[in-house]
């Protein structure tokens, strides 16, 4: 009646990962520590045909906010976009326990970047799927898909490349199903002309937490990047950093029914979790996927004073006490490179797409460094310790930047803007543990 | 412009009285030469599982390579221009290299040789430019029995990064030892900016020796049987696939054809390529009918890996266009081994390996990556059902590279009027360059730098009744 998740067979690259080959095999999973059963979850293949989801999309389109000065006429701002916005995106939204009526009425409110949301090791999560259609576009007919990027061995079905599979129609449901069994920063974006539905905005990052997780042994908080078997990449804290740009003229055209020629691409905005630099570090909205907050229509609250910023929920400012160890999951969905580096301090990068930086062999090959080249569709798993905190302000302020200007200004002759983000460096136990990331 | 016409001349003379020389051999030899060649056509059909490539008796999915005569392989490559399809139903004027006497082709040919062959290649040049070969990874070349040197006008300034095959009619013979394995390429030395985008650019494979092995390192990437983790690959025909990245802007394509000058300020590539080809075409197979002068394929044709099948494929990355080009392959990672024909390796022999699902290749760069598909989940539709409802054909919309079922190797109904490319229930699982406003052709999206891993059954394909 009932059957573990992972029927795999045990690589020696696998074997290094859970650290020392400790989990032999799941069916002996019984004598595992608690810390490491706890990920080895029962399904029970009947029921979980019909089984709820985890998580619910609604793909559809909406608008968002970047400075509209300096303008890039016609296409920035958006002379169609309702004030205070400027950009027309098609985008996911979160309808995790919306009514019926809620969802639907979110068709035309479509946040960047997608919701961040991850999921457990060997722990199977169901994301649902529904497409709303595109208000500003009653001629598209275009269905929708979540393609989990960089998810290794996915079958056709649940992978959602078009050409080889299946896509979700407006007005139908899918629900995709994982069962992650690689721990690790990934992304995800829907996969239907994928040029054009990435460019404008169905891009968001996910992550999968380890199952060494809860292992207080190896480092104190128990939180970790990978099964490292040491504590290597335990942290405190962690931020994901979603990489993503905004060609001005593609995102006018899809609004005004016409069509870019993708080879003139170019990025004018670089985005950091769907904002540009000072609006990185303003507040979070709802950003927690499993306890989404709507107004009573279903619709994102926006923070007071950040009205702009209403389908823009993701904040990118990192806080930490001093000592602490911070995690920053960089994933890119842009076109063009990012050089992210963080000033006056050094990071140790732990993993490259989804990978513990082991050799097969187990040679750790992890490296210092404080500016990381990331490419579209790579992701990066560095780690930084907080320095001593040295005050006179209630926090040390190091900046986190796109070293390719062009990528960390907003446009302006000069200034700062763009893929910027700010660490904030607090004394010792200031801020209370996170619970969720990003905050 | 060549510095030293009359060196130019005599040598070209004696170049011909060379290839003469080669005529009267070829003669003498032409019926041994036959009887050995059938001779060995059958040994090779004999062993065809175990020794699937050598020239013109490709597979219809992988590498193709040409051979010579190992431990003295000698290819002869002689300009040919031409015009190659691109997805957007356009035909652009393409240069490229093809051996023998062979019709344009895009891509130059693959160029397989054994480690420590002595590498010969004659190089013909019918165009009305000088042009001439580098071989980046190969140390000691020499042209014409002189070591290489960058060719520099009376002025002193530079005008060939190698000695060239004069305009009109020259030649001129490189040779070198290939002295370790690896993926390199070979492109123009003259005038690249100009020379290697319009196609004057190949791959060259070297394969390991290996004495204790009884394919002789057939299917090793590096020198590295024994080690605790090695370079070795699956053995099957298809088990070896390049993915040689291009770029192409047809306005320079135009302009050479129409024998205009061209600035290269104004280079700006609208076509995005894997082995000479944009997708779909890249899934179709070596020397489809239809693709005339792009016989290269990159489909990744596979089977499960599991312990019947335990061997990872290998896939050979190159970029030779102008940028870093990001790959992305769907459902598999990209395990690097070798990095410009070098293995990952640290200086002890410990295994540096590093896994992308983005791997980024930069201009000029190669790498060499194993691969695998494995049924991870093991979903069956009677005993291990995939865990949700099928909301069926009337409530998705299919690919039509879909079967029909979620299932490795069963088929289910489609919708009227449309049928699908599978064949047996195969899954097709895309790989594709994610910088994505390049997975296009000149605003077709959706096409270009992608190809297929076309998964089959274990045990291969059968046709559904």
């Amino acid at each position: 009646m009932t059957k573990t998740v992972t029927p795999r067979r045990i690589s020696r690259r696998d074997f290094l990962k859970i650290g020392g080959g400790v989990l032999l095999a799941t069916a002996g999973a019984k004598l595992l520590p608690a810390f490491m059963r706890r990920g080895i979850e029962l399904v029970d293949v009947a029921s979980a045909q019909t089984a709820p989801p985890d998580l619910f999309f609604a793909g559809t389109d909406g608008w968002i906010y970047l400075p509209p000065t300096p303008a890039i006429p016609p296409y920035h701002p958006d002379t169609l976009a309702p004030a205070p916005f400027t950009t027309y995106i098609f985008g996911f939204r979160n309808v995790l326990g919306l009514t019926p009526t809620q969802i639907a009425n979110q068709k035309m409110k479509a946040q960047h970047t997608a919701p961040l949301f991850w999921a457990r090791q060997e722990v199977e999560f169901r994301l649902k799927l529904t497409n709303l259609g595109l208000q500003m576009r009653p001629d598209l007919t275009d269905a929708h898909t979540v393609h989990w990027h960089g998810f290794r061995d996915a079958i056709p079905y649940f992978d959602g490349e078009p050409h080889g599979s299946v896509a979700v129609p407006m007005g139908k449901e899918f629900t995709y199903v994982y069962r992650p069994h690689d721990p690790g920063t990934y992304m995800f974006h829907c996969h239907v002309e994928d040029v054009e539905h990435v460019h404008m905005g169905m891009a968001g990052l996910v992550f999968v937490r380890p199952q060494q997780d809860g292992n207080t042994a190896l480092y104190p908080s128990g939180k970790y990047a990978y099964n490292d078997g040491d504590g290597s990449t335990g942290f405190d804290r962690e931020f994901a950093m979603m990489l993503t740009e905004v060609w001005a003229e593609a995102h006018w055209d899809d609004a005004h029914i016409q069509l870019p020629e993708w080879s003139d691409y170019r990025a004018d905005f670089a985005l950091l979790n769907g904002r540009v630099y000072p609006d990185t570090l303003a507040p979070n909205g709802s950003i927690d996927p499993f306890n989404p907050i709507t107004d009573a229509n279903g619709d994102l609250v926006p923070t007071p004073g950040y009205e702009h910023l209403q389908y823009q929920p993701l904040s990118s400012l990192v806080q930490c006490n001093a000592g602490e160890r911070v995690l920053l999951r960089f994933a890119s969905l842009g076109f063009t490179q990012s050089v992210m580096t963080l000033t006056g301090i050094k990071m140790r990068v732990v993993g490259e797409d989804a990978t513990p930086k082991r050799g097969r062999d187990g040679t750790d090959t992890s490296y210092w460094t404080d500016s990381l080249s990331i490419y579209p569709g790579a992701s990066y798993d560095a780690i930084f310790t907080a320095p001593p905190y040295q005050g006179p302000a209630p926090y040390d302020t190091y900046l986190l930047y796109n070293r390719s200007y062009r990528h960390s200004n907003n446009l302006e002759a000069g200034g700062f803007g763009g893929q910027m983000t700010e660490v904030r460096v607090f004394p010792p136990g200031t801020l209370p543990p996170q619970t969720i990331p990003n905050t | 412009m060549v510095s030293d016409q009359p060196n130019l001349f005599e040598r070209n003379a004696r170049e011909k009285e060379f290839d003469m020389h080669k005529v009267f051999l070829a003669r003498k030899f032409f019926w041994p030469a036959i009887a050995a060649a059938l001779l060995l056509l059958l040994l090779f059909v004999a062993a065809y599982r175990a020794r699937p490539a050598a020239a013109q008796m490709a597979s219809s999915d992988g590498m193709v390579c040409t051979t010579g005569a190992s431990p003295n392989p000698t290819f002869v490559l002689t300009t040919r221009t031409g015009y190659i399809g691109t997805p957007d139903g356009n035909v652009v004027f393409m240069w490229g290299l093809s051996e023998g006497g062979n019709p344009f082709q895009h891509p130059s040919p693959v160029l397989c040789v054994n480690e420590g062959d002595t590498v010969t290649i004659i190089l013909h040049n019918t165009l009305s430019q000088d042009i001439s070969l580098i071989f980046p990874g190969q140390e000691n070349v020499l042209a014409d029995g002189q070591p290489v040197q960058p060719q520099f006008d009376a002025g002193g300034l530079l005008t060939s990064l190698a000695p060239v095959a004069a305009a009109n009619g020259g030649s001129v013979t490189y040779s070198f030892v290939a002295s370790h394995p690896g993926t390199f390429l070979y492109e123009s030395g003259t005038n690249p900016g100009i020379q290697v985008r319009m196609g004057l650019f190949g791959a060259l494979v070297v394969r390991p020796v290996i004495a204790s092995d009884p394919n002789g390192g057939r299917y090793f990437a590096y020198n590295d049987a024994g080690a605790a983790v090695t370079s070795e690959f699956n053995h099957s025909p298809s088990g070896e696939v390049l993915i040689l990245q291009s770029e192409v802007d047809p306005y320079l394509s135009q302009a050479i054809e129409r024998g205009q000058g061209f600035n290269l300020n104004n280079y700006h590539p609208r076509y995005w390529l894997v082995n000479g080809r944009g997708f779909p075409d890249t899934i179709a197979p070596n020397y489809a009918s239809w693709l005339p002068s792009q016989p290269y394929g990159a489909l990744a044709h596979v089977q499960p890996v599991d312990s019947s099948n335990p061997l990872w494929y290998m896939e050979r990355f190159i970029n030779v266009s102008s940028q870093p080009l990001p790959f992305h392959p769907h459902g598999k990672n990209a395990v690097v081994i070798g990095r410009d024909g070098q293995p990952v390796r640290g200086d002890a022999g410990e295994d540096l390996s590093f896994e992308r699902f983005a791997l980024v290749a930069a201009p000029g760069q190669t790498y060499d990556s194993l691969f695998h598909w494995h049924n991870r989940e093991g979903y069956d539709s009677a005993t291990n059902p995939v865990p949700v409802v099928d909301p069926g054909w009337a409530n998705l919309q299919y690919g039509m590279y879909y079967s029909g079922s979620p299932y490795l190797g069963m088929t289910g109904p489609f919708p009227p009027g449309m049928s699908t490319m599978s064949e047996c229930g195969e899954y097709y699982i895309i790989a594709h360059n994610h910088a994505l406003f390049q997975l296009t052709s000149w605003g077709v999206p959706m096409t270009g730098p992608g190809t297929f891993m076309r998964v089959d059954p274990p045990g291969g394909c059968s046709p559904m009744p």
